[in-house]
């Protein structure tokens, strides 16, 4: 006969104000094989745990049963306290009678009763329950990091430091991502570039980080502690050991016009290029698309002018595949774009703008270049349309966020500050320039931001108007920009040379196919999600893969630079072991009864099952069955129900122990 | 071998205005749709949709105008044709609304004394030349291309707006009004104020507000080189063409643009004779436009 445990807890009035826990403590104690129960008001606090572990000791339980919240709340806590006990952790379970009874019904009759079939239920299974001992996996101390912004370099600095190796794979021909592209940051004013290359030389520089640049993560398999990944690293057309970085090649290309995306388009660029002058790697890549010796099969004269002979027009992608404890997600965003959206997209572009086709209607990103002394402009504010000068620039800021009726009803946090900062970035270009901006109001939590806003209003004489701008069109070489004051009441209409558009932060293109190949979860807007919004920033779902920066939600430098080494230091706290424990609840193969239909593998989720030759002494084929790595098996329990032979089971959840708790009932 | 062309046939609700002040709207769209050969009936007994008026004071009188008018349509066959945007909003509207909420479908179904008609497809005139007539078989019909007329095309507040309600097009960059006059083999010119507001009801509480507004538009047209305007609305076209020497006398500029229905320049273009398209009852006479084209 059993002895098990019963502790019903109050949770303070969460549960006892609609279940009647002296009742259900009372019903507990008369099922057969249970020694002892009580109730208690918080049975997760000191007190509550010590009752546990004193009634252990006290009436040799050999299991133990914590009515309460829901085992993602609180069943490490009583496994803990069962073990301190000296009982097998995985012989306490928990029954749900918050969450799934109290929290969910009014009636507290019908709640007490539900609330005792739980416990019920649950007296089954543990009664069932086996001793289990948690699983080792080796760990293996080298991380990679997606994505070479700030985010992934201040991760991939803190990791690498700290004495791991890190794997740091960017999708473009440079590291730096969008913060290279500022011109001068908020709240100091101080120079983005001024602060940003040195750490990506850092980058460069750092023995234990290995950098791939225009490289794509194509596939990732394994688990906590044991992934496996391929990098498709692209063909640069240049070998990377032999370039010197001289730039030669760059200045005898012929093909000098195209549109640098690094310019946010408005500067040129050669075929053979780096993506700015102080790009890490500063090996060039050459744009296949774009250059005449690809296109045409003449040319060639980077070839021809290159001292070492770097460049290689037969170059081919090649794929790495290497071993990696975790990774870090640090992808980043793109701007939103206020161009006409393709049929069937949730999110709309601007009509009332004008779709984008207004030359001298620009974003953010664009006026940061233009702002910049490395842009094209040489950090001039010049208008694109026709290289003058604007006396008149309009700031608008909520495009497309904060806006339903446009799809994205988020905020994205960093546009009232830069637009703070482009008012006086432009004031001290302009001198006789002036500034509006149109918001609909100026969020500014962060160190010093609101006295930074104020400067902005106050000293550095931007017109702010508080409304929104319903239509713009072009007037002659002017824009039109009507909108409204709503503290004033009036209409406002605004003659521009110049408009700026705050648009949305949005997750990078193709941020939801990278978190299939993860299996990473993410939002409507392809935002990848934290594991608890709180208490799991940095954390995903999917144990050992961690988030920073921008990828996770809109996000601004010191936020981004703090996620980054939250994210390194829970990479760092995995490395701290050789081995990891994992949680036992795993599927084991009955090899004796297994028939090797493998319909196991078919529906496993997690690449789990393997196939698995049995052989006699003489080395003969006997026969195949499906074998479950306990290190990769995620414990769903789907090949249990699937299994036509039942030769598979859940440790935990064993088909006696489900059987017992349905008879229970 | 051509496709067969199917026959077209639709109920149709001109409203007041088209029996009033917009006369030349409701002769110039019976002329061009029989030149089409497209069938359209008047539904018997059809008043009036409530316009502005009735849902600024009472939603519920508003919705049941419409509802009980989409019923009167359903007894006649087609899908039904609109030509006014003022109705041919409040109608869409209505549908959307009551297909939302089920509360004041039921309301609006006790006061309409049955059931409302929301699967009776409600169609601008613009949607049944562009769509579903087509503007290859349009241009095909042409017999008089409205060539070397330079024309500013206006939809106004109501045709598109709001976004996903009227579902005729792109609710701030719309292409129907270009796309038909293209098949007409007019130019459309591009400008900026195609879809500000004339002023629209104002006009007789507070005219100076529509002297303002339809006055950019007379203005924003002319800065882009048209020779007229062309309208899809009675009340739009009332307060272009009819306010046009106020405007004139108050911003001391000759504008002399005269103001096109859109089914006056179809049926223009198919052969209409232009002594039956009500060019006589406008106050700003377009024969001179057309005659210097060389369209009458």
């Amino acid at each position: 006969m059993s002895r098990i445990g019963v502790f019903v807890c109050h949770c303070g009035e969460n549960i006892s104000r609609t279940v009647d826990v002296e009742q259900v403590a009372k019903a507990a104690g008369e099922i057969p094989g249970v020694a002892f129960s009580c109730d208690y008001k918080y049975m997760c606090s000191d007190p509550g745990q010590n009752l546990l572990k004193k009634a252990v000791a006290e009436q040799n339980l050999d299991g133990v049963v914590v009515a309460a919240c829901s085992p993602r709340m609180h069943e490490k806590t009583f496994r803990k306290a069962a073990q301190a006990a000296g009982l097998n952790p995985y012989l306490c379970d928990m029954a749900n009678i918050r969450e799934h009874c109290s929290w969910v019904h009014e009636d507290k009759k019908l709640g007490t009763v539900k609330a005792s079939d739980i416990v019920k239920l649950m007296v089954e299974r543990v009664k069932k329950g086996k001793s289990l001992a948690p699983i080792t996996v080796p760990v293996t101390k080298k991380a990679l990091v997606i994505g070479g912004g700030i985010a992934g370099i201040q991760a991939a600095l803190d990791i690498a430091d700290a004495g791991h190796q890190v794997l740091l794979v960017e999708r473009e021909p440079s590291i730096g991502g969008h913060m290279a592209q500022l011109s001068e940051t908020f709240p100091t004013l101080d120079c983005s570039q001024c602060i940003m290359t040195p750490k990506m030389v850092d980058v460069a520089n750092h023995p234990n980080i290995t950098l791939y640049t225009f490289a794509e993560v194509e596939k990732v398999e394994g688990y906590i502690g044991n992934f496996s990944v391929t990098v498709r690293r692209k063909a640069r057309s240049v070998d990377e050991d032999k370039c010197t970085g001289c730039g030669i090649c760059m200045t005898k290309c012929p093909k000098k016009k195209i549109p640098n995306d690094f310019d946010q388009g408005h500067g040129m660029r050669t075929a053979i290029y780096v993506p700015f002058p102080q790009a890490v790697p500063n090996t060039p890549v050459i744009d296949r698309e774009n250059c005449t010796m690809f296109q045409s099969g003449k040319c060639g004269v980077c070839a021809k002018v290159c001292g070492p002979g770097a460049v290689d027009f037969k170059q081919e992608d090649r794929i790495t595949v290497e071993a990696v404890g975790a990774v870090v997600v640090a992808t980043g965003f793109k701007l939103y774009s206020i161009d006409r959206k393709p049929e069937g997209s949730p999110i709309q572009g601007y009509g009332e703008f004008g779709y984008g086709t207004l030359p001298d209607v620009i974003d953010g990103m664009t006026f940061e270049r233009l702002a910049s002394a490395s842009g094209p402009t040489g950090g001039k504010i010049l208008r694109p349309s026709d290289g003058r000068e604007p006396k008149q620039v309009v700031f608008i800021q909520c495009v497309g966020s904060r806006a339903r009726e446009k799809g994205i009803s988020y905020c994205s946090k960093v546009c009232c500050m830069y637009t703070a900062k482009h008012t006086m970035l432009y004031h001290h270009k302009v001198h006789d320039g002036q500034a509006y901006v149109f918001f609909m109001d100026a969020r500014t939590p962060g160190k010093g931001y609101d006295e930074f806003w104020r400067r902005a209003v106050e000293e550095e004489e931007a017109v702010y108007i508080r409304g929104m701008v319903s239509r713009m069109y072009q007037k002659g070489d002017k824009i039109v920009v009507m909108g409204s004051d709503t503290l004033v009441g009036v209409q406002v209409e605004i003659e521009a040379d110049l408009v700026v558009l705050a648009t949305a932060v949005q997750a990078q293109d193709g941020a939801d196919l990278l978190a299939q190949k993860l299996g990473i979860s993410y939002d409507k807007y392809n935002f990848y999600s934290e594991a608890h919004a709180k208490l799991k920033p940095v954390e995903c779902a999917t144990a050992g893969i961690y988030l920073a920066g921008a990828c996770q939600g809109p996000k601004d430098i010191p936020d981004t630079v703090s996620q980054a080494s939250a994210a390194a230091a829970k990479v760092m706290t995995l490395f701290s072991k050789d081995q990891l424990e994992r949680d036992p609840v795993v599927a084991k193969v009955n090899e004796k009864y297994c028939v090797g239909c493998l319909a196991c593998k078919k529906v496993c989720a997690y690449g789990a099952v393997e196939e698995k030759e049995i052989r006699d002494r003489q080395g003969n084929l006997v026969k195949v069955v499906a074998y479950v790595n306990p290190g990769v098996c995620g414990g769903c329990g789907t090949c249990q129900a699937t299994c036509p032979s039942k030769s598979v089971e859940l440790d935990g959840y064993t088909d006696e122990q489900i059987m017992a708790m349905i008879e229970a009932l | 071998m051509t496709a067969t062309k199917k026959h077209l046939n639709y109920s149709f609700y001109p409203g007041c205005s088209l029996h009033a002040s917009g006369r030349e709207y409701d002769i110039s769209t019976r002329a061009a749709f029989k030149a089409l050969n497209v069938g359209l009936k008047e539904v018997p007994n059809w008043f009036c949709c409530g316009a502005t008026p009735a849902h600024n004071v009472d939603e519920l009188l508003s919705l049941s105008l419409c509802a009980k008018n989409l019923a009167m349509a359903e007894e006649v066959e087609g899908d039904l044709a609109v030509a006014c945007a003022a109705c041919f909003s409040r109608l869409k509207v209505t549908q959307h609304h009551l297909k939302a909420d089920d509360n004041k479908r039921k309301q609006v179904e006790i006061a309409i004394d049955g059931p409302a008609a929301l699967g009776k497809p409600v169609k601008h005139i613009l949607e049944i030349l562009a769509r579903d007539l087509g503007l290859a078989r349009l241009e095909e019909s042409v017999t008089k291309p409205l060539m070397g007329l330079k024309v500013a095309s206006y939809y106004g507040c109501l045709l598109t707006r709001p976004p996903g309600v009227p579902e005729l097009d792109d609710a701030e960059d719309p292409s129907i009004m270009e796309d038909i006059l293209r098949a007409l083999g007019a130019e459309p010119v591009k400008w900026s104020h195609r879809m500000e507001c004339c002023g629209a009801n104002f006009t007789l509480s507070r005219p100076g507000v529509v002297l303002k507004l339809s006055g950019a538009i007379l203005e924003s047209a002319q800065l882009a080189g048209a020779d007229c305007i062309m309208v899809a609305c009675p009340l739009c076209h009332s307060n272009l063409d009819v306010r046009q020497a106020s405007i004139e006398d108050k911003s001391r500029t000759d504008y002399d643009t005269p103001i096109f229905y859109i089914t006056q320049l179809v049926a223009l273009a198919l052969g209409v004779s232009g002594t039956k398209l009500g060019f006589e009852s406008v106050i700003v006479d377009p024969r001179p436009l057309l005659t210097k084209k060389q369209l009458l």
